[in-house]
């Protein structure tokens, strides 16, 4: 099945790959009870499940004949870094306030 | 997992003089952007500037006034998105002033990541779990 490869933003972006994460958050789960959960397709699963696969949310283990979903952490990685970003950003930027401001106070 | 950006600086001015450089666009623009703000409830205006081709994040940040407390708070808006615009945020941020020592201790908030938010809370317990395993592990 070809599926797209979405960033994590994208990904996150729907309910219910949200609702996927969420559950898998508490524990690992079969796509069986993945799906049982969810009033879609047993494709449209597959779908979501292959998406958060992709962009690293999820990996997938084999055992019998049961395919295991677990949380991965490369997808939020990328959530953390626009965080970071802007931590960094504000720093900068009162930084130059302050500069101002305390320069104004020299004159 | 971080969720939310807070930060404390404190100035020397009184919250009177610090509040004009977050609500006038021309002292706005000296330290953090071009802007064409009002210190008005649910007036819409933007952050502009010029980012680099290689820059993450485009160079506009849609906004909305929320709240607006003459002196001591002042909240806004903050959507904005890539650079190639294929990914949206939304968040708010929050100016609290409170007078402090002959100055200013300036309280920022930057949160209410719409889309990361939950799972954001929900990558905490994962986080822990994470934690768990790494011990068991060591203690084989």
């Amino acid at each position: 099945m070809q599926t797209q490869t979405l960033d994590a933003f994208q990904v996150i972006a729907d309910p219910s790959r949200r609702q996927m994460l969420m559950m898998l958050s508490k524990d690992s789960m079969t796509i069986n009870a993945l799906a049982e959960n969810f009033d879609m397709s047993r494709p449209a699963v597959s779908k979501h499940i292959k998406i958060l696969y992709n962009a690293g949310f999820i990996s997938i283990t084999v055992i019998g004949r049961e395919r295991h979903c677990v949380l991965k952490k490369d997808g939020f990685n990328e959530l953390q870094d626009f965080i970071n970003y802007f931590d960094k950003f504000w720093t900068k930027k009162l930084q130059k306030l302050q500069d101002i401001l305390n320069n104004k106070l020299k004159k | 997992m971080q969720k939310e950006i807070k930060q404390t600086w404190h100035f020397n001015q009184l919250p009177q003089e610090v509040w004009e450089y977050l609500t006038k666009p021309e002292l706005i623009e000296q330290w953090l952007m071009k802007t064409n703000f009002k210190p008005v409830k649910g007036y819409q205006f933007q952050f502009t500037f010029t980012a680099k081709p290689e820059a993450k994040y485009h160079g506009v940040v849609e906004c909305e006034v929320l709240e607006i407390v003459p002196f001591s708070k002042l909240s806004y808006s903050w959507n904005g998105s890539t650079q190639d615009r294929s990914r949206k945020y939304n968040s708010i941020v929050t100016w609290t002033l409170v007078a402090k020592d002959n100055g200013t201790e300036l309280q920022l908030s930057h949160d209410g990541f719409e889309v990361l938010e939950d799972i954001l809370n929900h990558s905490n317990g994962w986080n822990s779990c994470l934690t768990k395993m790494e011990k068991l592990i060591k203690e084989l």
